[in-house]
């Protein structure tokens, strides 16, 4: 065995080598992951009480009107109207009260129901005009239906349309829609921001956005002025 | 009205101006404020220490000695302090030299921040030096000394504090609505910031190898002949954590001086920085355990300087490291901030480790600083803090410079 020297490289330079071998190795994984797209966040939103655009109910089938009020034809002849999903995830539990009945006539813009949270109120005005042939007495008794399911039997009013097309023109549907949802609730984000540093500067931060998303339910909690800022930016219908 | 619009208003005579000066001097804004009630008897006693200092030497209010002539003034003001300063070459670098816009709205409060910090932290050093007057000693050439790091970070902190002054330069030549100075001032910028990048990356690190000549004195597992890389490559996450840090603080006091625009933009910055930090963090870790490596410090570990080493470490590296990687992942700005706080300690905790607790970790004599020193210290970041504020309220800063500076 001449030749044959044995040297130990731990002793020398072995272990330094291989802490920058194992270096080279995990930068490459440690990059992707941390720049991987952030997808994870929006599917497990639901679940951490996050809002997001991704977790909103949109079904493709309906009108959408600026006012957070979607409405739907049927076959009937009679459009079916309610509050959309984004609006209830923005107030949270709610009740709604001064309904109009059946018989009326409402125009476009009409006062049509009152929501409160604890006394703080917002007014839903009608995005279409027509004559009011049914109202869903459910949602006065049992307001929780329309977090759960605004779309079915959270509706509030079947009204029969005088001027359909015109007044449905300006709505979006489908995948107009969603994308309207998601510039909806970035608007929203600055509106809290604006709002509440007006209204409430030392509570803002426990809203707002901490970690670029609101929490569920945002709007509650907050005080009756950022309701009314609310109202002007969100719900009134402009003619 | 805004003071630049104040300044322009009034005609640019000699006493105008002066008139003016002497109003922008007057405090701003409430006195008593929590804050300034804890700070003015600190600063009231600080003061007083100092006064002392002078008068009756440095014995008289620290305890240092011949064996550890570096206390807590260099080992925490100087040596930290200007590792916290670090983000101001890193951010002017990343806006001027990588053309990254988007932090352009952090460029001057990081920059004054900087500014202030060495203008504070180098004055800090006078207090430190037996004999202060030789401080002007490197810089007039009584006896050079060349070949000494201190007189390499002596003309670097001198040349630096001129770089950032200009780099900051227009915002008061806006302050005081000088146009023309402003036009010729933002002409140097540029040239300062490159010239100011090559001084920080530099001194940074000379700051690190100033200790390379104390190789007895210092604890093994914090000796190492990479001193200097070690301390440039934490001076990035570190000015960078100051950056997330203080931005959450000016932007909560000074909201009155932030339109909303740049509120939000704000968390996308911070969300960006969080990356930068990560990585930083992830190759300073890796760095440290080769140098732990290749210092073959093994037996040193399970002492009592060991496990503290493994809590700087592993609490204060790799803890702050995953929690940036993982706020931003998730896109947590508040846990971002606290990754920020976490690493700022973790900072403050190795540069103490490396001047003064792990140095002369074995003689007899440990030097541990006195009150009046601690006062001092805290005088000294108190009084920055209150000249960073008196000039953020004035200067154009975190609000947006006037509207002849647009309209040109």
């Amino acid at each position: 065995m001449d030749g044959f020297s044995y040297t130990n490289i731990f002793d020398t330079k072995g272990i330094e080598y291989l802490v920058v071998i194992a270096f080279l190795i995990l930068i490459v994984p440690f990059w992707r992951a941390l720049n991987k797209p952030l997808k994870t966040k929006e599917i497990a939103g639901d679940a951490l009480g996050v809002l997001t655009a991704a977790m909103l109910r949109i079904p493709k089938g309906l009108f959408y009107s600026s006012n957070h009020v979607w409405t739907h034809l049927e076959r009937s002849g009679n459009a079916s109207l309610g509050l959309d999903d984004l609006l209830m995830h923005l107030t949270g539990r709610v009740e709604l009260k001064n309904f109009k009945n059946p018989g009326e006539r409402v125009k476009k813009g009409d006062l049509i129901a009152e929501m409160t949270q604890d006394g703080k109120p917002l007014r839903i005005m009608s995005p279409i005009s027509g004559e009011i042939s049914d109202v869903n007495e459910n949602v006065e008794s049992e307001p929780a239906v329309l977090n759960e399911d605004p779309y079915r039997k959270g509706w509030l009013y079947k009204i029969k349309p005088d001027k359909w097309s015109s007044e449905t023109g300006n709505m979006v549907m489908a995948e107009e829609a969603r994308k309207w949802s998601e510039g909806e609730l970035l608007k929203f984000k600055d509106f809290v921001a604006n709002s509440m540093i007006r209204h409430a500067p030392q509570t803002s931060e426990v809203i707002l956005q901490e970690g670029g998303e609101l929490t569920d339910y945002p709007l509650s909690g907050m005080p009756a002025e950022v309701w009314e800022d609310f109202q002007k930016g969100f719900l009134n219908i402009e003619e | 009205m805004n003071n630049s619009d104040m300044a322009i208003s009034k005609k640019s005579g000699s006493k105008s101006t002066w008139s003016f000066l002497v109003n922008e001097l007057k405090p701003k804004g409430k006195i008593f404020t929590p804050f300034n009630l804890i700070s003015a008897p600190i600063v009231i006693l600080g003061v007083v220490l100092i006064v002392i200092r002078f008068i009756n030497g440095l014995g008289a209010v620290s305890n240092l000695t011949q064996e550890t002539p570096w206390g807590l003034w260099k080992g925490f003001n100087v040596v930290t302090g200007v590792a916290f300063a670090g983000g101001a070459y890193v951010i002017t670098f990343m806006v001027y030299i990588l053309n990254l816009k988007q932090y352009h709205s952090v460029v001057r409060v990081t920059v004054l921040n900087g500014f202030l910090a060495y203008v504070f932290y180098a004055g800090a050093l006078i207090l430190d030096l037996g004999k202060p007057w030789n401080i002007i000693n490197p810089i007039i050439g009584n006896n050079f000394g060349v070949s000494s790091v201190l007189f390499l970070i002596a003309w670097h902190f001198l040349l630096y504090m001129i770089a950032q002054l200009i780099e900051f330069s227009p915002a008061i030549a806006e302050w005081l609505g000088a146009r023309r100075a402003r036009k010729i001032l933002s002409g140097m910028t540029l040239g300062a910031v490159i010239f100011g990048i090559t001084l920080s990356t530099l001194h940074q690190s000379g700051l690190g190898a100033l200790f390379l000549m104390a190789r007895e004195k210092i604890h093994p597992l914090w000796y190492s002949e990479f001193i200097p890389i070690l301390f440039f490559i934490s001076s990035i996450f570190a000015g960078l954590s100051m950056v997330i840090f203080e931005g959450s603080i000016s932007y909560r006091v000074f909201s009155d001086q932030i339109d909303e625009a740049k509120q939000n933009k704000r968390y996308d910055i911070v969300h960006s920085l969080a990356k930068i930090c990560t990585l930083a963090m992830f190759i300073y870790f890796f760095l440290q355990i080769v140098n732990f490596v290749h210092g073959k410090n093994y037996e040193y570990l399970n002492t009592r300087m060991g496990y503290w080493f493994l809590v700087e470490m592993i609490g204060f590296v790799l803890l702050p490291m995953a929690l940036f990687f993982y706020s931003y992942r998730k896109r947590n700005i508040l846990l971002i901030k606290v990754a920020a706080i976490v690493t700022m300690l973790g900072i403050v905790i190795n540069r103490l480790n490396v001047s003064i607790i792990g140095y002369n970790w074995d003689s007899v004599n440990q030097y541990y600083p006195s009150w009046m020193e601690f006062v001092v210290s805290l005088t000294i970041i108190i009084v920055e803090i209150w000249v960073f504020r008196w000039v953020i309220r004035r200067m154009p800063v975190l609000r947006e410079p006037p509207s002849w500076v647009k309209n040109k």
